[in-house]
């Protein structure tokens, strides 16, 4: 067994493909998570582009068929959201959670490989709308009904009834995904391992599996209460027979606003990693990151209403309210991750360079949501360009410069070799501006009133310039993929070997080899703190620091460590 | 420090010694197993799906008024056929929770015969709602009759479909039951199925109250 | 295993501090030279819209001093502490600080519920309907359907007076009268809309089932002005086309035009100019019932066209020329449960389209007309 540790550069991914056809490896499964949801980035991307193409001067340009264009942005927004960003992140997540907890595998092996399973064919089904008469959804990744009940200006086909199949279908692969974390996490955690001393990504992903098997449900009640109304002559959500129109949009984003937290959490548990080990600094304020996180998943339930400001059958006062308070746990992860920089010793490699962007993105994400968060500016900017402005810099800024900065962290620990760095350099610098080109000017298109998910806009209403600068923009974005797949491509064939800890990292993921062997971990270092390795690296008195609860805590979580979670083999 | 990784995973001074499985078995001799944590936390999502349904269940009844609609003034009678399903539904959840003290106690025979009943009272149970829904359906009640037909039956045909599926999870201990699988100690499964039909049982006593008495 | 703080040498502090100064100094400028404006609401045309956008300037103030004092802090720290070849000791350990941690829980916490305290009071005035008697000055009853807008005119005890049943374009379009208080009722007939005019930072859903309504005050100074308004939930293939105009009249202006509105819902349709030849097209189900018609070159002719969907459902018969590039005849929508009598003026001999304008893009709303 120990020769596996010692022989890092063994591609333990030797087998056939009928071993990953029906693998249960967790590592093997995130793996295919991140290829699958890196496919449907690349889908999600062309029709981003049909889009941004249609829109880039006044007049119509490629949709004769205006219906086609409705098509190609609902599409777009679903397979970004449900077949990239989320399992995206949860593939990352199923690869790094059991290696930073000390396990051997998902709690339950076969369950993770069924939520796989169900994404492709989920987003099969989703794709398939495009070949029924009618085409695929066609009404915004909201779906709000009665648009999407049966009419015939409003979604009489089937892509329709496809779209809600297969989003149950992933929503179910979500919760799944969920229940396999939770228990994972609490179960599975190694000797020592106590809930104070896990890694912030193992956090992050602890608060949104709670949101995903609490809120996900409730997007399949919806769902299936609209597949009545379409299918079965139900009348959930149509005035005219006694339902209610507004009450889908509740029971939709009661789901859909957690949702984003889903979208958003684990890639700020992936930059909570990256700083401290690029910085060679613990994280700032380890506790209040992990209350921060706790709150925003609390709170995350109780602000739904504010994507409703506009409709008149909302409580207003109540839900800004919650709004702009949300921004409060929000703001001190920022402060933390900003005091984890400020006076480290930071190596500018490419995870930490787009966890930077992740953070200068992602403050602008929050400061154009307080205005949205402010009812009567929300009047003026709600369904307009701001709000595809402010998404994006959500969950592109946010969540994609996440996942990048988590992809170049752990590649090596995927594949036992180093992503090129300038090639990675290459990719965030494009990325970066082309991110800026597409999205920034969207602000002004909304402030001007640009409604979004229309196919074409009049010359003279002063959005030409910034919609072309967006569409360049747009392309400079699929432009900067290019490098990362031949940086992917080269590096798996001729990449630097990484050994088993190529970045001096903390967590226990680095101290198996690169790739792990099935089982994980032969031996296991002793768990004293939120910083495994780092403490084997320098020892446990290079942990006080000056002021702050450091130098309480540190003698504290030692005693804890020497009176409980003594494992088995522990006595030594 | 590259060399220092391998010495860790090598296992110096210090280090724990764990066998690929002993990170598992550490912690896993406390507090529930982890079937029955994942049953719970499957439940929690449960709950909130049928939490979903029954709030657009109050918010349709809210907005139409009066509730039922005349037309169905008097179809759901609580004194009909209904009350004696839901006998059986609630009986059933005791009968299963025989069982599953039986097998804690070893009793093997015990807890077939009680998994037994169960199995037989579930189907009773959809075969009794399935006669109900016939009955309904011949008075012109179905889901495409406006709100109130429509509620009732995506309700109770969701709760139905749950009972199906924990009827056939009862099919699958009784067999894994007769075939002696089971034990005093191991049997995970069996307290993680026990969960599910009283959680099935729940919604039903819910979904009756609020359907034929409020 | 120093955890002494660094002495850094002062050229990375002064790079450092060079480019976040630089930062400021640019966005500085970009506002001073008036480019942020680009950032800035229109000019507010609303009592209402006034408010909200002296709301967004404080907002954006604030915006604008977070967002240069964490990127600046952000950037300077990146720049300034870098790892050197001869970093082998580790930076100083902070785990955190308890003071510092609370006071960036607490001062956000102060400035959110600020702007929360502020924003509700601008939502007092934006969002209030005028109860006290003798209430607001002039009623509107917005009608949407897929993909029209119809505005009715109502008197003071909410009865019908006339309906303007053209959106925009020359003598269409919502007349309110400037200074006055204009409140609105929203109905859809199918799905969700939402009436959005950019100049007064405004827009409200149009739900199916659930009356909306609303008030604005149009400034003194926008007498004249026409707004451009558009749907702002996406209703269709067709929602882009759902656009509207305000058109801001003085009262006296205001007056007349609905008078003449009036008068022209109560008159008896003209009749078919004489020697003109009839021809009759209806629409239901979103479709004609015919798809080609014939008429003679160089004649006026009519359109007897009868519109059999619901009310909230608009068509008309517009004529594109043989190209497709022009449209050569425009007339008015007539609402579901009515009929139109449409003219048209001589055409020269070819081959035209005809075609509603509220439902374009929709097969069945769409014909030939072969003038010969």
């Amino acid at each position: 067994m120990a020769t596996h540790a010692l022989s890092p550069a063994i591609p333990a991914y030797r087998g056939g493909i009928y071993e990953w056809l029906t693998t249960t490896d967790h590592k093997k499964i995130g793996i295919m998570y991140v290829i699958n949801s890196f496919l449907f980035f690349l889908i999600g991307g062309v029709f981003a582009l049909l889009v941004r193409t249609e829109l880039a001067a006044p007049g119509i340009q490629i949709f004769q068929n205006e219906h086609v264009y409705n098509e190609s942005f609902s599409i777009h927004a679903t397979v970004m959201i449900f077949l990239f960003i989320i399992p995206m992140l949860a593939g990352l997540g199923n690869f790094a959670v059991p290696l930073m907890i000390g396990a051997p595998d998902m709690a339950f092996p076969r369950v993770n490989a069924l939520s796989f399973w169900m994404l492709p064919l989920g987003g099969m089904l989703l794709l398939l709308g495009f070949l029924t008469p009618g085409g695929a959804a066609a009404a915004g990744w909201t779906s709000y009904p009665p648009l999407t009940e049966r009419g015939p200006l409003s979604s009489p086909g089937p892509g329709q009834d496809l779209w809600i199949v297969a989003l149950i279908l992933i929503g179910t692969s979500s919760i799944l995904g969920g229940i396999n974390f939770l228990v994972t996490i609490f179960k599975m955690r190694a000797p020592g391992m106590t809930l104070f001393r896990m890694p912030i990504m193992v956090w992050t992903i602890l608060v949104t599996s709670v949101l995903v098997v609490m809120a996900t449900p409730v997007i399949t009640s919806a769902l299936v209460m609209l597949f009545i109304d379409r299918n079965y002559g139900g009348s959930f959500f149509l005035p005219d027979k006694g339902g209610q129109a507004i009450l889908y949009q509740n029971i939709f984003w009661f789901y859909s606003h957690p949702a984003v937290y889903v979208m958003v959490l684990p890639a700020m548990g992936v930059i909570s990693e990256v700083l401290p080990v690029f910085s060679r600094k613990p994280l700032f304020g380890y506790k209040a990151f992990i209350f921060a996180t706790a709150g925003i998943g609390a709170l995350g339930f109780s602000v739904w209403a504010h994507h409703m400001f506009t409709t008149g059958a909302v409580f207003l006062p109540f839900f800004s309210l919650m709004t702009f308070l949300i921004a409060v746990p929000t703001g001190v992860k920022m402060f933390n991750w900003v005091f984890t920089l400020f006076r480290g010793q930071l190596t500018l490699s490419t995870p930490l360079i787009f966890s930077v962007g992740f953070l200068t993105m992602f403050l602008i994400g929050g400061i154009n949501g307080a205005f949205s968060a402010s009812v009567p500016i929300d009047f003026a900017l709600q369904d307009t360009y701001w709000v595809v402005a402010h998404l994006h810099y959500v969950l592109f800024g946010g969540s994609v410069f996440g996942m990048f900065a988590g992809i170049y962290y752990w590649f090596p620990k995927m594949t036992g070799r180093m992503l090129d760095e300038g090639l990675g350099k290459i990719h965030f610098v494009l990325m970066f501006i082309g991110f800026n080109l597409t999205f920034f000017p969207m602000h002004m298109l909304g402030i001007k009133g640009m409604p979004r998910r229309i196919a074409d806009y009049a010359s003279d209403a002063g959005w030409n310039d910034w919609n072309l600068a967006a569409t360049i923009g747009g392309f400079l974005i699929a432009a900067s993929i290019l490098p990362f797949i031949w940086n992917v491509f080269i590096s798996l064939r001729n990449g630097k070997i990484a050994g088993d800890d190529p970045w001096e990292g903390n967590t226990l993921e680095w101290a198996t080899s690169s790739p792990p062997p099935p089982y994980n971990f032969d031996r296991l270092p002793e768990i004293r703190s939120e910083r495994p390795l780092f403490d084997a690296r320098h020892g446990l008195a290079a942990h006080g620091g000056h002021g702050g609860p450091g130098d309480e805590e540190a003698p504290k979580l030692l005693e804890e460590g020497d009176h409980d979670d003594q494992g088995p083999g522990d006595a030594a | 420090m590259t060399a220092e990784a391998p010495a860790i995973a090598s296992g110096s001074g210090g280090v724990a010694h764990a066998d690929p499985h002993a990170a598992a078995s550490g912690h896993a001799q406390r507090g529930i197993s982890n079937p029955i944590l994942g049953m719970i936390l499957f439940i929690t999502s449960e709950v909130m799906f049928f939490s979903g349904l029954f709030a657009a269940y109050f918010a349709t009844r809210a907005a139409n008024q009066p509730w039922p609609p005349d037309v169905f003034a008097d179809i759901l009678d609580p004194l009909g056929p209904i009350i004696i399903a839901t006998i059986i539904l609630i009986t059933s959840s005791f009968t299963c929770q025989f069982a599953v003290w039986s097998i804690r106690r070893g009793d093997r025979r015990g807890f077939n015969r009680n998994i037994a009943v169960t199995f037989v009272l579930g189907i009773v149970f959809l075969i009794m709602q399935a006669f109900d829904y016939t009955l309904l359906f011949g008075e012109g009640m179905t889901l495409g009759s406006g709100p109130f037909g429509t509620t009732y039956f995506t309700l109770t045909g969701f709760h139905g479909a749950h009972v199906f599926g924990g009827v056939l999870m009862l099919g699958v201990l009784l067999y894994r039951g007769m075939a002696g699988q089971f034990s005093a100690r191991h049997h995970d499964a069996i307290e993680a199925v026990s969960l599910y039909w009283h959680f099935v049982d729940v919604v039903w006593i819910l979904l009756f109250s609020i359907l034929y008495l409020l | 295993m120093s955890t002494s703080p660094r002495k850094g040498p002062a050229s990375e502090a002064i790079v450092a501090g060079g480019v976040v100064i630089l930062l400021i100094a640019i966005v500085g400028l970009v506002f001073l030279s008036g480019a942020g404006s680009a950032l800035y609401p229109p000019k507010p045309a609303t009592a209402q819209a006034s408010e909200v956008s002296a709301l967004y300037d404080i907002v954006f103030a604030l915006a604008v001093v977070i967002f240069i004092a964490v990127e600046g802090l952000i950037v300077w720290s990146i720049l300034r502490y870098r790892r050197r070849p001869g970093d082998v000791d580790l930076p100083p350990q902070t785990h955190g600080n308890n003071l510092v941690e609370a006071l960036w829980t607490l001062i956000p916490t102060v400035i959110v519920l600020y702007l929360f305290a502020i924003s509700w009071s601008t939502l007092g005035h934006v969002d209030a309907i005028t109860q006290t008697p003798p209430g607001p000055d002039v009623r509107i009853h917005v009608l949407a359907g897929q993909f029209q807008w119809q505005f009715e005119y109502l008197d003071k005890d909410g009865k019908h007076l006339a309906t303007q049943t053209k959106p925009n374009g020359d003598g269409g379009g919502m007349a309110v009268p400037v200074g006055k208080k204009v409140y609105v009722t929203l109905d859809s007939g199918d799905v969700i809309h939402a009436w959005y005019v950019p100049r007064f930072l405004f827009k409200r859903d149009v739900v199916p089932g659930q009356t909306n309504h609303f008030e604005f005050t149009v400034n003194q100074d926008e007498a004249g002005q026409t707004f451009h308004g558009q749907c702002a939930e996406l209703c269709g293939a067709g929602h882009r086309v759902m656009l509207f105009s305000v058109v801001a009249m003085t009262p006296a202006d205001y007056d007349a035009w609905l008078a003449k509105l009036v008068e022209t819902a109560n008159a008896t349709p003209a009749p078919a100019p004489s020697g003109a030849s009839v021809l009759a097209l209806a629409a239901k189900n979103i479709a004609y019932d015919k798809h080609a018609l014939e008429a003679t070159a160089n004649a006026p002719f009519v359109i007897d066209f009868k519109n059999e969907d619901p009310a909230t459902v608009t068509h008309d018969v517009d004529i594109k020329s043989p190209d497709g590039s022009s449209v050569v005849a425009d007339q008015a929508p007539v609402p579901g449960g009515s009929t139109g009598t449409y003219s048209y003026k001589p055409l020269a001999a070819g081959t035209y389209q005809y075609f509603c304008s509220v439902h374009p893009g929709v097969p069945g709303m769409t014909g030939t007309l072969t003038v010969k």
